[in-house]
């Protein structure tokens, strides 16, 4: 039984609705500049603390700057971590993963303890230790999150390329002498997409949490615009109306990034998952 | 594998068996890789606690014990602090002398509380536990049930609500959830309080005192639920999908078992095991989320003691807190492993 995973995602609710949000998020990172006459650093002419108004859409802060401004230039950063830490780890996932089912033997043996041992450390902890003393910014957030978060993406693609492999046209390609990586990138990452994609968006999601998480603590670089940093900031002055155009768009902001990669995340496994799935048009299936 | 498995089904009962030995032995060999996985992890982190402060540019001494320790630094101070962690010596040295010092029991000292950094971190334990400890139960809990519940009816309106709401909710990052809480019935409604665990100098005892902590606890613990009893719900809904289609629910109907019955007694009982394992699993995102919920409610907890200590740059009780957390998930999750083994002999004999 063939399934068109992609179509699946596209057809449900849930995968539509998170498809629409993070389209919404990327329009406003992609358009920043165009979208606001300022820059996130600028103090403008506005008196701090102004209202919303037709000049400033979510008023000013403290220090006089436009807050819709550094709404925007917060999605460059959120989304860039994400995209990031996603292709990176990614990228990681598929060459220990891979190779490791190609090859097998000590090689497999001594990676997948790797794997397993790098679960079990706490995720959360070692990033906020780490960043703690090295401040790190969007680069060095991206390196740091990759190197904790490719484990679980090995994992799963190591499973999938074990079945992949037996596959005859994988054999055929051998039998004409195929090297590991024509292997790998030529006829068993074709065939990783959906699941490849799934993990991808996981490790966003955890990535662009992660990264607002350890603004929002003040360890991550202070020149980077940042929602979390933004949130930590304004956190201070919710006995003034401010919170209501400062803090909450803010936070929405954030929510609507991760709410839209989980839900295209859920959509993505739920096709995935035979025993999940709901009845499939056209086909039933079985006896 | 399944071949010797197969023969092992048939060898005799009796005698030395060689294949139930060998057996034996490899799932001693796995026991031992797996608790290995642990002690891999735990090194690592002991390994970065040690080297990071030792890497940063200038005097070590400052990048352990932070800024706010040199204030107080006398030249006697300084040679006493140097010959405690072997810093004139080697590195192998202030290795080995620093983890002599974890195992008895010392992470250091805290220049800004100038007490020891375990003393400081047992002051604050008490209410983190007290906070993941309730969350996580009523969390499991209500997942448990709206995962029946919804599982049963799938594809029907109340199932697709929940999915919806509640994975709407999950998206929420904790101390947003918390800040909305804060905001909402904080400062708007003015129901419950701003800040802190209790009343301070309220001078209450007994029950109005218990009611007192309640009272503060609940902004924080509603946010920590509300976040997290997803993974419960799901995994539930999950597996009562897939128990629904069992036979033995069949038999349940055709016995005339009522709905509740059917439910309860006989889908839901089956996917509990697996719900209790990931109730194991979640404590550390219990732990990392309760972290940040303090910190939104000064709530004086471990979480908030180590949004402090990085303000305050006070680096032997960061390490001292991340490590105690550290030493936490990592015990939690091979009490897990270990009990789901032995509950469901299927894992032990699966690998």
């Amino acid at each position: 039984m063939h399934v068109d995973v992609w179509h699946e995602v596209a057809e449900s609710s849930v995968g539509k609705a998170g498809l629409l949000l993070i389209g919404l998020m990327v329009t406003l990172a992609v358009f920043a500049p165009a979208l606001t006459p300022y820059t996130p650093r600028e103090n403008t002419d506005a008196p701090a603390f102004s209202r919303p108004s037709e000049e400033h859409w979510l008023g000013t802060n403290d220090a006089r700057q436009d807050i819709w401004t550094q709404l925007l230039y917060g999605a460059r950063t959120s989304l860039s971590v994400g995209f990031g830490v996603a292709i990176l780890s990614a990228f990681i996932s598929v060459l220990i993963g891979g190779t490791a089912a190609i090859f097998g033997g000590v090689y497999d043996r001594f990676w997948m303890r790797v794997v397993d041992a790098t679960i079990a450390i706490p995720d959360v902890i070692v990033i906020i230790l780490v960043a703690a003393y090295l401040r790190p910014n969007v680069l060095l957030m991206i390196l740091l999150l990759s190197t904790l978060y490719w484990p679980g993406g090995a994992r799963v693609i190591r499973a999938q390329t074990l079945t992949l492999k037996e596959r005859m046209h994988v054999s055929a390609a051998r039998t004409f002498g195929a090297g590991w990586s024509h292997l790998l990138f030529r006829h068993i990452i074709p065939d990783l997409g959906p699941i490849l994609v799934a993990t991808m968006i996981q490790d966003a999601r955890r990535a662009v949490f992660m990264e607002a998480g350890l603004s929002f603590l003040g360890i991550s670089d202070p020149s980077v615009m940042s929602w979390g940093k933004m949130m930590q900031y304004a956190r201070v002055f919710t006995y003034l109306e401010v919170w209501k155009w400062w803090l909450l768009p803010t936070g929405i902001a954030l929510s609507i990034t991760l709410i839209g990669l989980s839900f295209t995340g859920f959509a993505l496994e739920s096709a995935l998952d035979p025993r999940l799935r709901g009845k499939v048009k056209g086909h039933e299936g079985g006896i | 594998m399944q071949d010797l498995e197969m023969r092992h089904l048939e060898s005799p009962k009796v005698g030395w068996d060689y294949q139930k030995a060998t057996a034996r032995l490899t799932s001693l060999v796995r026991r031992g890789a797996f608790f290995s996985n642990y002690v891999i992890a735990f090194t690592i982190i002991l390994t970065l606690n040690f080297v990071l402060p030792r890497m940063m540019p200038g005097d070590p001494l400052q990048a352990i014990y932070g800024e706010e320790a040199l204030l107080a630094m006398t030249p006697q101070l300084e040679t006493e602090l140097i010959a405690r962690l072997s810093l004139d010596q080697s590195m192998s040295q202030q290795f080995v002398a620093y983890i002599l010092a974890l195992a008895s029991g010392d992470l250091g000292h805290s220049y800004y509380y100038n007490q020891q950094v375990l003393a400081v971190i047992l002051d604050f334990l008490p209410w983190t536990l007290l906070l993941t400890g309730t969350a996580l139960v009523i969390s499991t809990l209500l997942g448990f049930v709206l995962g029946i519940e919804s599982g049963y009816r799938r594809g029907r309106r109340l199932d697709k609500t929940l999915l919806a709401g509640l994975m709407f909710l999950n998206g929420f990052p904790d101390f947003f959830m918390g800040i909305v809480l804060l905001l909402v019935f904080g400062v708007v409604f003015g129901m419950v309080p701003l800040s802190g665990a209790l009343t301070p100098y309220s001078g209450l005892e007994g029950f109005p005192l218990v009611l007192d902590i309640l009272h503060h606890l609940l902004a924080p613990l509603a946010a920590l639920v509300l976040v997290r009893v997803t993974s419960a719900y799901l995994l539930t809904r999950n597996t009562m999908i897939t128990t629904l289609k069992e036979n033995f629910v069949l038999t349940a109907r055709a016995k005339g078992c009522s709905e509740g019955q059917i439910k309860y007694r006989h889908a839901g009982r089956n996917s509990l095991l697996p719900v209790v394992t990931a109730t194991g699993l979640m404590i550390p995102h219990m732990i990392t989320g309760a972290l940040f919920v303090e910190i939104v409610f000064s709530y004086p907890g471990v979480g908030w003691l180590l949004y402090n200590s990085l303000l305050t740059r006070d680096y032997p009780l960061i390490q001292g807190i991340l490590l105690m957390v550290t030493l936490a998930v990592l015990v939690t999750n091979l009490l897990v492993d270990l009990l789901y083994s032995k509950l469901d002999p299927r894992v032990s004999h699966a690998r």
